[in-house]
């Protein structure tokens, strides 16, 4: 084989940049079907054409015959011979395909076998010809020269052809010493001289008559021989070859002989007669007779190069280029690594020179000035070097940039041959070629992204038949679609394919162990397509030789989550699935914000940041709330849930107080409680603080320090995927630009982080994880709640009952004190000028639908503010005892539902039931039975004798079950100032004991139904299939009475329903059942 | 990969020795890049107990784990004497913090015996042999043991 380093890698370099562009153009041909685009297969054919010239003369004997095979078939399509259907086309390719392998590794590529290949061709070939000319194809012929010698093995295929189209044949023999080297000649330049002439049916080098090196001799000569024809007559070829007439063999046909052994891979360079015939016999006879056989195994992906930046230039402007400074070249290294190099555009490479020149200039300013001290002088300098340090990176970083197009562009090879392959019907389309990405992730996205298109092609899209008959079109289509969204990259890949089978996943999930079906019942939808990501998760029940769908999604998630990309899977059972990829630019460097917590800085990056917030001390009170027992923030009207990261991270936190620089631990409990403080210092002993002194005491009478400037809140607004939260910090600080660096793997578990960086100090920061953050602190996000699946929210709604929802309305009486009323007493709420109000008789009434509405306000009777006057009041209309009255509140009112967790001992009062926190408010809960009653006695008068009547019939007894103390207590107490004897219970187990200790004496049950230990349902159910308890009535109270309940009770024969804080209807029912 | 360095120097190894409390222990100093004394970690909230922080070790960021509790014992009391041993291992550095350090010794690899279940109150499963010297008993660490999440 040719050794000559230069001249190969040249000749690798110009191959490999022929074939990156031949795939593109035999796809486009294909389309094109009989119309076929002369100047493309001739750009092809040209392709094919001088790789078999170089390979000729390089001895690289495999490749020549490939190429050679390649180019028979391309030529008869470029004759309109054949037509490039798809069969041929893949054969074409696969050609190609091998052609590539063989020139990356070209060292071995003389002892691959293309037999294969080259066979397939030839099959090719020979169809297409009539008859009697297809053994041309396979026949050989070897070419007597006049001064005996042979050139053996050419194809008579060839040959034929070439005179067929009226060429001369010649046989030059330039010889590489005298006739290339010496005259400063270059061999490829020189074929390529000759093929615009005419062409080149083979070149050789005859090594034989050079020697070895054992001889002593030095060579004088290499004889190189081109097989040539051309349209230029004999007389000529002197003047065109430029060589001595004994070197020009002019063949005619009487020199042509039909050679004895048949056609091989590797034909044996100019042999003279004597050559004994063992060389070949050896050889492998051609295997003409073996039937076609098309391989079936996918193209290897991993073969196939990572092409740099598209060649869209002419080729062989380029060849002229590259020829012209083979200096620059450093094939060694580039043979070793062959795709190691990176294609950078000269502009670039100008700027980066020029700003490197502005570099050393500033870095003279900046040693100049702190030599001479010069303040001044030393800081323009920095400044200069700043903004050119940053120059410099941003056009470094371009320089790695690459269009996204190099890998997108091989995906319609990938899935034309395997739809192809699988017998689909499927169209390819791109969109969004021109993004540009880091080089690095460029490279390490292309196996995610395969294995995705393949998935989408084996399992997404379905078989034409299927498609056919659901009545979709019958040619699927994938979509790949990359654009920049938010400084990231984005790539979608979608299909029109039958889409994700949730519940298949999730059973196989189940199946295999990574979920339970307790966990499965919980999930949306969603979340079920989610598990195909999973480790050890595949849903293919037979894994086809393409791909498994699932079987390695794990390691396309793990992959991309190397690279800082998160995945998102959406799919529609029976209309496709698309999946998002999103990437980051580039992996090095990322902008972020510094923020510290405690002693220790953190950075955020910047794509997470929304928006920075302070909140100054003094409105710390009124921005944060606490929602449940989380804090939340109002911003612009909406709530953002704040996460306090020193508790996250659980760091212990401190604060520096103001008056004495020392640090101390901070023992606020929640962000909003800023009174604490105070409280601790007085109320708590001072086990060893050192800060509750006298002093201290004195200081903060005058100005608190929950008022201090640096007691306000710093607040990072961040978003990640689904969740946006406000990150509660000690301090914000400057935005940097940090380079990435990994955290070492005991640290891998604390997902809280993304990595570490290195500050300017020298000191280490941890960059953090925004979405894992979010996750520590199990925030729901915000696509969750929308997507909470059935099965959830039903167990939410439980919990929920459990804990006796209630509607109740909320108002105010003056600015600060809230209240709420239950909704269900509530019949209207009226806006009235404050004018109409009349005072008649000592009483407020308005006139109001033809009658007169009693007015009355809360400080009539319960111990609370006065309403402030203002020129509209807002009243509530309730209806007790079938009479309306009205009651006089300060806006803002609103109905909202929540659970009761009632404090019926603090703030309990006359018409006051108790209180609980709704929204964030201490609000009390008035008992609007009590208040007509306490206004109203009269209204009464009916009851009160009823209740008389009763005790001297005889007491009638209520058993009564109610978990919760308050309305047991609220209940039971109206229950007997009615006149009843009550037996209360906690829950249905003890109420089932009292019925069976008392059953003499109960006349009527009334319970709960969301009760510990037994609940309602449960101990109706035993009362009505006792024969002893069956005659008793059973009243089920409920906060929320839904239909399910009321379908359940009726079921287990509940005989009422009431609501609990409905006094009045309750009791009503309770006398029509006790009357019968 | 002891094993290999063993089997470059069949017949002796180079054992540097420091103190986890009590107890001599020794590394193989081939297994070691460097012996500092950086404090200026940054702690790692969340990371496990035995984890010290991070460090910068020249562009690197180097974990520094605490030895004492890393194995089991007590923490590493902070004085002067204290040394991060940065080793390497799974192509990355990683600190290990030591209360001092001692010799380096030579040992004939014939002299180390298998380790006892307990050498002074540490687990014998973090060693790989013991030495005898005159003066004392050094427990070889097994490092990729140690380093075990």
């Amino acid at each position: 084989m040719f050794e000559d380093d230069e001249t190969l890698q040249m000749y690798i370099e110009e191959s490999l940049e022929h074939l990156s562009d031949i795939e593109s153009d035999l796809l486009t041909i294909e389309e094109g079907g009989e119309d076929i685009d002369i100047d493309l297969v001739n750009n092809v054919f040209r392709a094919a054409h001088s790789i078999k010239g170089g390979a000729g003369f390089m001895g690289l004997t495999t490749i020549k015959d490939l190429a050679h095979s390649l180019e028979n078939v391309l030529d008869l399509i470029r004759n309109m011979e054949l037509v490039p259907d798809p069969d041929r086309i893949s054969v074409l390719l696969k050609g190609f395909d091998k052609l590539e392998s063989l020139m990356n590794n070209i060292q071995s590529s003389n002892d691959e076998d293309v037999s294969d290949h080259v066979q397939d061709l030839e099959n090719i070939t020979k169809t297409s010809l009539p008859e009697e000319k297809q053994d041309l194809v396979a026949g050989v012929v070897d070419l007597a020269l006049t001064d005996g010698r042979i050139f053996a093995q050419v194809s008579q295929y060839d040959v034929e052809q070439r005179k067929n189209e009226g060429h001369f044949i010649f046989l030059v023999e330039y010889d590489l010493i005298n006739d290339i080297h010496r005259k400063n000649k270059n061999p490829i330049k020189l074929l390529e001289t000759l093929e615009k002439t005419g062409t080149i049916i083979e070149s050789r080098i005859d090594f034989d008559s050079v020697g070895t090196l054992t001889t002593w001799t030095a060579p004088t000569r290499i004889p190189f021989q081109v097989l040539y024809s051309s349209i230029i007559e004999p007389d000529m070829a002197e003047t065109l070859f430029g060589l001595n007439p004994e070197a020009i063999h002019i063949i005619s046909d009487d020199m042509i002989h039909l050679s004895d052994a048949t056609a091989d891979s590797a034909p044996p360079a100019m042999t003279s007669i004597e050559i004994p015939q063992e060389q070949i016999v050896a050889s492998q006879p051609a295997p003409a007779p073996i039937e076609m056989t098309v391989a079936v195994q996918p193209p290897a992906m991993e073969e196939v190069k990572v092409v740099e930046a598209p060649v869209t230039a002419p080729a062989i402007q380029k060849t002229v280029k590259a020829k012209e400074t083979p200096q620059e070249n450093t094939p060694a290294e580039a043979a070793s690594k062959p795709m190691g190099s990176l294609r950078v555009n000269v502009n670039l490479l100008d700027t980066l020179m020029n700003l490197a020149g502005e570099l050393v200039l500033s870095r003279n300013q900046l040693l100049q000035g702190i030599t001479s001290s010069n303040g001044k002088a030393t800081e323009l300098a920095g400044q200069r070097i700043d903004m050119i340090t940053s120059e410099l990176q941003e056009t470094i970083m371009q320089t790695r940039m690459q269009p996204i197009a190099s890998i997108f562009n091989k995906f319609t090879r990938v899935v034309r041959d395997l739809s192809k392959q699988l017998g689909k019907s499927i169209d390819l389309a791109i969109e969004g070629k021109e993004v540009e990405l880091d080089k690095t992730i460029l490279e390490s996205i292309n196996d995610p992204l395969t294995h995705l298109v393949r998935n989408s092609v084996d399992h997404g899209i379905e078989p034409t038949h299927l498609r056919e008959k659901i009545g979709k079109p019958k040619t699927g289509t994938i979509t790949l679609k990359a654009f920049h969204d938010a400084g990231q990259v984005n790539i979608v890949i979608s299909d029109d394919g039958k889409g994700l089978d949730p519940e298949g996943i999730a059973q196989a999930a189940v199946k295999k162990g990574l979920r339970s079906d307790q966990q499965i019942a919980e999930m949306s939808d969603k979340e079920k397509t989610d598990l195909i990501l999973l480790p050890g998760f595949s849903t293919a029940e037979k894994v086809t030789d393409v791909s498994g769908r699932g079987v390695g999604m794990d390691v396309v998630v793990t992959n991309l989550e190397k690279l800082g990309g998160i995945i998102e899977i959406e799919s529609t059972l029976g209309t496709g699935t698309t999946i998002q990829i999103k990437l980051p630019l580039t992996l090095a460097i990322i902008p972020s914000q510094i923020i510290s917590v405690g002693k220790e800085q953190y950075a955020v990056p910047q794509v997470n940041l929304d928006e920075l917030l302070r909140i100054p001390a003094a409105q710390v009170k009124e921005k944060i709330e606490k929602v449940g027992d989380a804090d939340v923030v109002r911003l612009r009207g909406n709530l953002l849930p704040l996460l306090n990261l020193s508790e996250v991270l659980g760091i212990k936190k401190t604060y520096v107080h103001p008056e004495d620089n020392a640090e101390h631990q901070d023992r606020r409990t929640s962000i909003s409680d800023r009174r604490s403080f105070q409280m601790d210092a007085s109320g708590e002993p001072l086990n060893g603080q050192e800060r509750a002194t006298e002093d201290e005491q004195k200081e903060r009478q005058g100005k608190d320090r929950r008022y201090h400037a640096s007691s306000a809140i710093n607040i990072a607004v961040v978003s990640a995927g689904s969740y946006k939260y406000g990150l509660v910090v000690d301090e914000l600080k400057d935005s940097e630009e940090i380079v990435v660096k990994p955290l070492g793997r005991h640290l891998k578990r604390c997902s809280g982080y993304a990595g570490a960086t290195i500050m300017g100090d020298g000191k280490v920061a941890l960059i953090l994880d925004v979405s894992n953050l979010g996750q520590m602190a199990e925030l729901t996000t915000m696509a969750e709640t929308e997507r909470v699946s059935k099965a959830a929210r039903e167990a939410e709604e439980a919990k929920k009952r459990a804990k006796d929802k209630a509607s109740l309305l909320v108002f105010k009486n003056d600015e600060h004190e809230h209240f709420a009323a239950p909704l269900n007493l509530v019949e209207r709420i009226e806006r009235i000028p404050s004018s109409s109000i009349e005072l008649v008789g000592g009483k407020k009434v308005v006139q109001y639908r033809g009658g007169t509405l009693p007015l009355y306000e809360l400080s009539q009777v319960a111990n609370v503010g006065n309403l402030p006057e203002r020129e509209q009041q807002e009243i509530i209309v309730f209806k007790v005892k079938d009479r309306e009255l009205g009651l006089m509140v300060t806006p803002p009112v609103d109905a909202v539902e929540v659970s009761l967790e009632i404090d019926d001992s603090t703030l309990k009062q006359a018409c006051i039931n108790g209180s609980m926190i709704i929204e964030g408010h201490t609000t009390l809960l008035v008992d609007i039975f009590g208040l007509v009653k306490e206004l109203n006695p009269d209204w009464f008068e009916e009851e009160k004798a009823a209740a008389a009547e009763m005790t001297e019939d005889g007491q009638k007894v209520i058993l009564f079950a109610e978990d919760s103390a308050f309305f047991r207590n609220q209940v039971k107490g109206f229950m007997i100032e009615e006149g009843y004897k009550v037996y209360a219970a906690e829950d249905g187990a003890i109420a089932w004991d009292l019925l069976d200790k008392h059953k003499e004496e109960i006349d009527i049950v009334v319970t709960d139904l969301e009760m510990p230990n037994m609940d309602g349902f449960e101990l109706t159910e035993r009362i009505k299939n006792h024969p002893e308890f069956s005659h008793f009535k059973v009243i089920a109270l409920t906060s929320l009475a839904s239909d399910a309940h009321i379908s359940q009770g009726e079921r287990v024969g509940i005989d009422a329903y009431e609501i609990k804080l409905d006094r009045e209807n309750l009791m009503k029912v309770i006398r029509r059942y006790l009357t019968f | 990969m002891n094993e290999t360095a063993n089997a470059v120097k069949a017949h002796s190894m180079e054992l540097a020795t420091f103190y986890v409390g009590k107890a001599l222990c020794g590394i193989d100093i081939l297994n070691i890049q460097e012996i500092n004394k950086h404090f200026e970690v940054t702690t790692v909230p969340q990371a496990a107990e035995y984890v010290v922080g991070v460090l910068n070790l020249r562009g690197r960021i180097v974990t520094i784990l605490d030895l004492g509790k890393k194995l089991g014992l007590s923490q590493i009391q902070a004085d002067k004497n204290n040394r991060n041993i940065i080793v390497r291992s799974q192509d990355e550095h990683i600190g290990l913090m030591v209360d001092s350090i001692s010799d380096v010794v030579t040992a004939d690899t014939d002299r180390i015996e298998s380790s006892p279940s307990n050498i002074n109150g540490l687990k014998g499963k973090f060693f790989q042999g013991v030495l005898k010297t005159e003066t004392s008993l050094i427990g070889i660490l097994d490092i990729e043991e140690v380093l075990k999440e």
